[in-house]
C-alpha cells in the first residue's frame, strides 16, 4: 500500500510540475510549425444568439418517403426527381468513365459507389473509416481520394468496385499540412491536367501562414510540382473552370461570429496574371470589409475582391459551370452553386441552389432551386451540398442531410429563349 | 492478504470488467440489458464514470451517443478500448443505448475543482463561446456533447487531443476552437466545464 501511495504522490507531483512548466511557456510555444497561434474570434462582440451551432448530419439512412422532394421549387419547365438515396452524409460527386458515381463524405468517413443495375440505382460503401474523405477526383480510370491529411489513388477502380484493394498512397508526395480544421478537401483536375487542391485556414479567424494555409494549390497528379494558385482564402470547398475563358472560379465561406449580416460568402475568379495573389483572409472580407478582430493597416491593399457575394453565412459549397444541351440556351455557361445553408445566423439563410451569370470579372446571382428553407418557422428540410451536370444535360444536386441526390431535368416548351 | 488503496480499486475493477466484457462481446446477439451492464463496467452503473479518463455518459444527448457509437463501429473514430464492444451493435442497439444514457441523471465525479482554474476557464470559455454549441448550461445538444459534470481528467485529455489533432474522426470544429491554447488553458477549461 505504501508503495502504491508513494507512486500516486510521485505522479501528482510530476503532473503539477508539468502544469507549471506549461503555464510558464507562451501559448504559441507548443504549436507545431505553421499552426496558427490563436483563433481571434470574439463571439461576445458579435451580439449573436447563444444557441447557434453547426447542424448535425444524421449517420443513418433517410427513408425515400421522408425525402423533402415535395418541398423543392424550381423555375417553370424544370422538375426534380430522386436520382439515388440511402447514402447518409453523401456530399461531393464525381462520375467515372464507365458510369459509376463516386461520392465523398465528411464525418461519416465513407466513400460511396453508386451503380445502376436493372434500372435501379444502388449505393454501396466503397471505402470506410477515413477521416472526412470529401475530396474526390477521377482521371485515367483512377479514383483519387483526399481525406484530411491522407491521399489515396485507386487504379482501375470501376473494374473492382466489390474489392477496391490496397490503394497507392500519395500522402507523402502531396505533403499537406497536418492540421484538421477546414482541411476536409475539395479537389479537381483542371483543364491543364493538374490536380487542384484546397488547403483551408485552420480556424474561424486567425493570422495564418500564407505559405501553408488558406490556399488553392496545384500539383502534378503524382503529387510533385506544387504551386500556390491563390492565397488569403478562408475555406473554399468548391471550384470549377469557366468553359470559355478556362479561368478558375471558387466559392469561399465567410467567417463566423461577426454578426448576422456576414461578412458574406464570396464567388472569386483567378485570372492567369493574378495567380498566387491574396483574396483577403483574414484582414479583408467580402467587398472590402476590414476584419473586426484581426487588424492591419490598409487591410484590403493588394487584395483581389470577389466577382460576386453569395450571402451571409450561406455556406456556398459546390460550383459547376453548365454546358449541357437540355436546359434553355440562357443557361449556357452559367455556374450552378449549392448553398449548404447557414448555422451562424439567427435567421437561417441559403439551403438552395443559385446560378451565377458570369460576365468578365463579375457575376449576377439568381435563385434556382428553392423551397428547402421555411423562412416563417426558421427550419430547413435539406441541404444542397454539391452539383454535377450530367452528359444528358440534367443536373444532379446532392443533399447531405437526407443522404440523397436529386436530378433536375427540363422539359419546358419555351426552350431556346 | 492484498490491501488495495481506494484510489486504485475502481481501476482494477474496471480492468477486470473490460477483460470480462471483451470476452462477452465475442458472443452473439447480446440483449440491450446485457449491453448496458457491459457499459457500466467502465462508464459507471449510473452512467457516471468512476474511472480516470473514462467519460461519463449520464445525461448525454441521445444523438451524440448514437453518433459516436456509429462512428466507432464504422471505424472512423478509433478508440481501441471500445472496438470490441461496438463492432456488433445493431441500429436498434444504437437507439436503445443512446436513449438509455440520455435519461440518466449526471453527477459530479468528485475530483477536486479549483476555483481559480474555474475563473480562468470561464474567461476563456466566454471568448471561445463554448456555450454556443454546448449550450449556456453546457448540457449539450444533438451531436454536441454535455460537458457539464464531465470528469476533469477526461475533459483535459479530450481537449489536448483536439488541440494536437490527435482525435481522429471527431468533428474538426473543436480543433479550430482550441488551436493555440496552452496546456494550462485546457486544464482551466476542464475545471470550468466540470464545475457546471
Amino acid at each position: 500500500m505504501s508503495s502504491l501511495m508513494s507512486c500516486r504522490h510521485g505522479l501528482l507531483i510530476a503532473g503539477a510540475i508539468a502544469i507549471l512548466i506549461a503555464a510558464a511557456l507562451p501559448a504559441g510555444a507548443q504549436s507545431p510549425p505553421g499552426f496558427s497561434p490563436m483563433d481571434k474570434s470574439n463571439p461576445a462582440a458579435s451580439k449573436q444568439d447563444e444557441g447557434l451551432k453547426p447542424h448535425a448530419t444524421p449517420p443513418t439512412v433517410t427513408p425515400v418517403d421522408k425525402l423533402p422532394l415535395d418541398k423543392i421549387k424550381l423555375p417553370p419547365g424544370f422538375k426534380a426527381d430522386v436520382w439515388s438515396s440511402g447514402h447518409p452524409g453523401g456530399r461531393s460527386m464525381v462520375m467515372g468513365t464507365k458510369g459509376t458515381m463516386f461520392m465523398g463524405t465528411r464525418v461519416i468517413g465513407r466513400v460511396y459507389a453508386i451503380t445502376e443495375k436493372d434500372g435501379k440505382r444502388e449505393a454501396k460503401v466503397l471505402v470506410q473509416g477515413l477521416t472526412q474523405p470529401n475530396g474526390l477526383a477521377f482521371k485515367d480510370g483512377a479514383l483519387y481520394v483526399f481525406a484530411i491529411n491522407k491521399v489515396f489513388r485507386y487504379d482501375n477502380i470501376e473494374d473492382k468496385l466489390d474489392n477496391p484493394g490496397t490503394p497507392v498512397e500519395l500522402t507523402a508526395a502531396y505533403n499537406l499540412p497536418d492540421t484538421v480544421h477546414h482541411n476536409w478537401k475539395y479537389v479537381a483536375f483542371g483543364p491543364d491536367g493538374k490536380m487542384y487542391v484546397q488547403v483551408g485556414s485552420n480556424c474561424n479567424i486567425c493570422e495564418t501562414n500564407p505559405g501553408i494555409h488558406g490556399q488553392i494549390r496545384r500539383y502534378n497528379a503524382d503529387g510533385t510540382g506544387m504551386e500556390i494558385v491563390a492565397r488569403g482564402i478562408r475555406n473554399t470547398v468548391g471550384f470549377d473552370w469557366h468553359p470559355v475563358t478556362k479561368e478558375l472560379w471558387f466559392t469561399d465561406n465567410g467567417r463566423d461570429w461577426a454578426g448576422n449580416a456576414g461578412p458574406e460568402d464570396e464567388l472569386n475568379r483567378v485570372t492567369k496574371a493574378q495567380e498566387g495573389a491574396s483574396y483577403g483572409f483574414p484582414y479583408c472580407h467580402a467587398m472590402g470589409i476590414p476584419d473586426p478582430d484581426v487588424k492591419r493597416p490598409n487591410p484590403c491593399a493588394g487584395v483581389i475582391l470577389p466577382a460576386a457575394l453569395l450571402g451571409p453565412h450561406a455556406a456556398a459549397l459546390g460550383i459547376k459551370f453548365y454546358t449541357g444541351k437540355m436546359f434553355p440556351n440562357s443557361y449556357q455557361n452559367v455556374a450552378f452553386i449549392a448553398r449548404h445553408g447557414s448555422w451562424n445566423r439567427e435567421k437561417k439563410y441559403g439551403y438552395d441552389v443559385v446560378i451565377a451569370r458570369v460576365s468578365g470579372g463579375t457575376a449576377r446571382i439568381e435563385p434556382f432551386l428553392t423551397g428547402l428553407l421555411n423562412e416563417k418557422t426558421n427550419e430547413f428540410y435539406g441541404r444542397p451540398t454539391y452539383v454535377l451536370p450530367m452528359a444528358d444535360g440534367s443536373l444532379l444536386v446532392s443533399d447531405e442531410t437526407s443522404g440523397a441526390i436529386y436530378r433536375i431535368t427540363y422539359n419546358g416548351k419555351v426552350a431556346n429563349n | 492478504m492484498i490491501v488495495v488503496s481506494n484510489i486504485w480499486r475502481p481501476l482494477i475493477f474496471g480492468l477486470a470488467a473490460v477483460i470480462l466484457c471483451a470476452g462477452q462481446a465475442l458472443s452473439q446477439a447480446m440483449s440491450v440489458q446485457d449491453r448496458i451492464v457491459q457499459c457500466a463496467g467502465c462508464h459507471g452503473a449510473d452512467g457516471n464514470s468512476p474511472l480516470p479518463n473514462i467519460p461519463s455518459l449520464a445525461g448525454q444527448p441521445a444523438f451524440f451517443v448514437l453518433n459516436q457509437l456509429f462512428l466507432m463501429r464504422e471505424g472512423v473514430r478509433k478508440v481501441e478500448a471500445m472496438a470490441p464492444f461496438v463492432k456488433d451493435l445493431k441500429e436498434s442497439d444504437l437507439d436503445a443505448l443512446s436513449g438509455h444514457f440520455s435519461k440518466l441523471p449526471p453527477k459530479p465525479s468528485g475530483e477536486p475543482i479549483d476555483a481559480a482554474l474555474v475563473k480562468r476557464g470561464t474567461e476563456i470559455a466566454a471568448q471561445k463561446k463554448c456555450g454556443s454549441c454546448h449550450k449556456p448550461t453546457l448540457t449539450g445538444d444533438q451531436q454536441v456533447p454535455r460537458i457539464a459534470k464531465q470528469r476533469v481528467d477526461y475533459l483535459t485529455q479530450a481537449l489536448t487531443e483536439f488541440r494536437d489533432s490527435k482525435r481522429e474522426g471527431a468533428d474538426t470544429l473543436m480543433s479550430g476552437a482550441v488551436a493555440g491554447l496552452s496546456d494550462a488553458d485546457l486544464v482551466a477549461l476542464a475545471h470550468y466545464a466540470a464545475s457546471h
